[in-house]
C-alpha cells in the first residue's frame, strides 16, 4: 500500500533479508553436529508456530485497513481533531483506537490529513503512536504476553515517546520546514479566520472538500480487495521475519544468543536493529519477539516492541515521500534514542 | 497519485493475462491457507504449534481466509473477459504484485505440507538448568499446593519446589508424571530428567523444564522417549545441588501425548 515507496529499495531490502536468512541457515547446518533433517523440523515447527499465531491478527489488521480505506475519509479524522495543538497532540496519540492502522497504513493517512490542514505535531504523534495504540495490537500483545509489564510498558512507552516527539515538532516546526514540496502543494489555500490580516498559520481553518462516500456494496468490495492485497504485502514481511527469528533460535547456539542478548546496551541495539530491518507489521511483531524472550534482556524486548512499530525500513521509505530528508532523519533518530534510553533504563533498574 | 494510478492501470492493461494469473495464484493461496488452518484444527496438529487457549483464533483465521479467497475468486470469475480492475485505491496503492511476493506468502503452505508436523522434542533442548527453570515457573501461586501430589505435572512440581524452603517436607510424597527423557553426559548413571516444554503463546517461546529422577536403569532409557514415571519425592544431590528428586518405582515408555506442551 505504498505508492511512495521506491520499489527498488524494497526489493533490495527484501533480497538482503533473504540472503541473511540463507546465510544463517547455511552457517548453522555446516557448523552444527545435529542432523540437518531434525534441524529443519525444529525450524519449521517454530516458524509455523509464529505464523499460525500471527495470521489471524494480520488478517484482522488487513481487514480493518481495507474498511478504513473504503469508508473513512481523512476529512472525518481531521474534523474530529481538537483545535488546540497541545490537546490535539495528545489526542493524536490515541486516534489509532478509532482508526486501527499499522505502520504501513498510517503514512498515507497522515499525508492526506496534512493536506486537510492537520497540525504537523498532531500528525507526527499519530504517525508514531497509531501502529501500537490500536485494538488489534492490544489483543495480539495480550495473546503473546498476557496482561502484565510487557503489555502495559509497550503502550505507555509508545504514548510517551510519540507525545514527546509530537510536542518537539509543535514547538519547533512549521509545515514548510517539515513537508516535502509535493505534499505542501496539496494543501488547499488557507482561509483565514475572521479575515484578520494579522492571522497566522495557526488560524487556518482548513476547507474540507468532502469526497463522496462510497455506497456500501462497492465499499465492501473494495475493502475486501484491499485487505487481500494488504495481506500479501504485509504477509511477506511477517513470513521472512518469522523465518529469520526461527532460524536464529534454531541454528544459533543458545549460549551465543544469550551472549548477544545479555548486555544491557548491546542487547537493546541488536533488537532495535532487528526491528528496523525486519519491518514486521506491528499487529504481529509481538509473536516474533517471543523467539527472543528466553535469551534477550527485557529492555531489549521492550525496545523491539516500541521502536519497530515507529520506524523500520518500510516506514522510513514512506516517510521520505511525505517529509523533508532532515525531518525523516529526526523521525528516525528521536524514536531510536528515546526507546534506546528507555530500554537501557529498564535493563539497569528493573529487576528480572 | 493519479499519475501513479494511471501508470499502474496502463501496466495492467498491457499485461492483463499475467495479472489474472497472479490474481488466481493469490486466490489459491488464500483458500489453501484456509484449508491448512482447518486441517490443523481437525487433525489436532494445532497443539504442536500454539497454546490451545488461543485455538479459537485459528477458526477466525480460517474463516477470514475463506472469505477473502472466496471473494477474490468470485470477482475474478465475474470479471472474466473484461479489462477491469478488481478495485481501485485512494490512499492505498500497493506495489505491483510480483511472483516473488506470492512465492514468499506460499512458503508456510509449502513447509506445512512437505515437512511432517511434529512437536518440539528433545533435539530442541539446548540445556535444562534447574534454577533457570525455577525463575521461569515462579509466576505460579500457592494454589499449586492444593493439587494433590499424584496429580501434579512437571511444571506444578517445579513451582512447588520454588515455594518450598525446606525440601525435606516434600519427602515421600507420591509422584506420577509424564515427560520425555532428557540426560546429559554429566548426569549420574542412574539419573535422568523427565522433561516437558512449556509454551505461553506459541512454540517460539517454548522453554524446556525438567524434574530430576533416580532410576536404576536410567542409562538404558532412550533420549527423547516419552515415559510415565511413578515414584516418590526424596531430597538429594543432583549435579552438585540439593533438590527434591523423584525416586522412581516404575518407568514405563509411552506414546507421546496428544498435547505435548504444558501451559504456564
Amino acid at each position: 500500500m505504498t505508492a511512495e515507496t521506491p520499489s527498488v529499495f524494497r526489493r533490495f531490502a527484501l533480497a538482503a533479508l533473504i540472503l541473511l536468512l540463507v546465510a544463517v541457515a547455511l552457517m548453522a547446518v555446516l557448523t552444527s553436529n545435529r542432523d540437518p533433517g531434525t534441524l529443519l523440523n525444529i525450524f519449521t515447527t517454530r516458524f509455523l508456530g509464529i505464523f499460525l499465531e500471527a495470521a489471524p491478527f494480520l488478517l484482522l489488521g488487513a481487514l480493518a485497513s481495507g474498511l478504513i480505506d473504503s469508508f473513512v475519509r481523512p476529512d472525518d479524522i481531521a474534523r474530529l481533531m481538537p483545535r488546540n495543538p497541545a490537546i490535539a497532540t495528545v489526542v493524536g496519540a490515541f486516534m489509532g483506537f478509532i482508526f486501527p492502522v499499522c505502520e504501513c497504513g498510517v503514512v498515507p493517512v497522515v499525508r492526506r490529513l496534512y493536506t486537510k490542514g492537520l497540525p504537523i505535531s498532531v500528525g507526527v504523534t499519530f504517525l508514531l503512536a497509531a501502529p501500537v495504540i490500536n485494538p488489534v495490537v492490544l489483543v495480539s500483545t495480550y495473546v503473546a504476553y498476557g496482561f502484565g509489564p510487557v503489555l502495559i510498558g509497550r503502550f505507555v512507552i509508545t504514548i510517551v515517546v510519540a507525545i514527546i516527539i509530537g510536542l518537539i515538532f509543535a514547538v519547533a516546526a512549521r509545515p514548510r520546514d517539515v513537508l516535502r514540496a509535493s505534499t505542501l502543494a496539496m494543501i488547499p489555500p488557507p482561509v483565514v479566520a475572521g479575515g484578520s490580516p494579522e492571522a497566522s498559520a495557526s488560524d487556518i481553518i482548513p476547507i474540507y472538500t468532502r469526497a463522496p462516500r462510497k455506497p456500501l456494496g462497492v465499499g465492501l468490495r473494495d475493502a475486501m480487495g484491499t485487505a487481500a492485497d494488504d495481506f500479501f504485502d504485509m504477509g511477506r514481511y511477517l513470513i521472512i521475519g518469522s523465518m529469520l527469528a526461527a532460524a536464529m533460535q534454531t541454528f544459533i547456539p543458545q549460549e551465543a544468543m544469550a551472549t548477544l542478548g545479555s548486555g544491557p546496551v548491546t542487547s537493546v541495539l541488536v533488537m532495535q536493529a532487528l526491528a528496523f530491518l525486519l519491518s514486521v507489521c506491528s499487529t504481529v511483531d509481538a509473536f516474533l519477539s517471543l523467539a527472543f524472550v528466553n535469551t534477550f534482556t527485557p529492555g531489549s524486548i521492550m525496545a523491539f516492541l516500541t521502536f519497530g512499530p515507529m520506524v523500520d525500513i518500510k516506514s522510513m521509505l514512506m516517510f521520505a515521500g511525505v517529509f523533508k530528508p532532515r525531518v525523516v532523519a529526526y523521525l528516525i533518530i528521536l524514536p531510536f534514542l528515546l526507546t534506546l534510553l528507555i530500554g537501557v533504563w529498564i535493563n539497569l533498574n528493573v529487576p528480572l | 497519485m493519479t499519475a501513479v494510478a494511471e501508470h499502474v492501470h496502463d501496466h495492467e492493461h498491457h499485461d492483463h493475462a499475467r495479472e489474472r494469473r497472479m490474481a488466481w495464484a493469490k486466490t489459491a493461496i488464500l483458500i489453501g491457507l484456509g484449508l491448512y488452518f482447518v486441517y490443523n484444527i481437525v487433525s489436532g496438529n494445532l497443539s504442536n504449534y500454539i497454546n490451545l487457549r488461543f485455538g479459537w483464533l485459528s477458526y477466525v483465521a480460517a474463516g477470514l481466509f475463506f472469505l477473502m479467497g472466496g471473494f477474490s475468486a468470485y470477482t475474478l470469475i465475474r470479471s472474466r473477459g473484461q479489462h477491469t480492475h478488481a478495485h481501485d485505491h485512494d490512499n492505498h496503492l500497493h506495489p505491483a504484485p510480483s511472483w516473488g511476493m506470492i512465492a514468499i506468502v506460499a512458503l508456510p503452505l509449502v513447509l506445512g505440507t512437505l515437512v511432517p508436523s511434529q512437536p518440539l522434542g528433545v533435539e530442541a533442548v539446548s540445556a535444562i538448568d534447574l534454577n533457570a527453570a525455577a525463575s521461569q515457573v515462579s509466576n505460579g501461586d500457592a494454589t499449586m499446593f492444593t493439587i494433590s501430589p499424584e496429580n501434579r505435572n512437571v511444571l506444578d512440581w517445579l513451582r512447588v519446589f520454588n515455594q518450598t524452603d525446606d525440601y525435606s517436607t516434600l519427602n515421600n510424597l507420591p509422584v506420577d508424571v509424564i515427560g520425555f527423557v532428557y540426560s546429559e553426559p554429566d548426569f549420574g548413571a542412574d539419573q535422568f530428567m523427565t522433561a516437558r516444554f512449556t509454551i505461553s503463546c506459541c512454540v517460539a517461546d517454548a522453554n524446556a523444564i525438567g524434574l530430576p529422577v533416580v532410576w536404576a536403569n536410567a542409562a538404558a532409557l532412550p533420549q527423547g522417549e516419552w515415559v510415565h514415571v511413578r515414584g516418590h519425592m526424596q531430597a538429594g544431590e543432583f549435579r552438585g545441588e540439593t533438590t527434591p528428586i523423584v525416586h522412581a518405582e516404575t518407568v514405563e515408555v509411552i506414546e507421546s501425548p496428544q498435547n505435548p506442551y504444558l501451559y504456564p
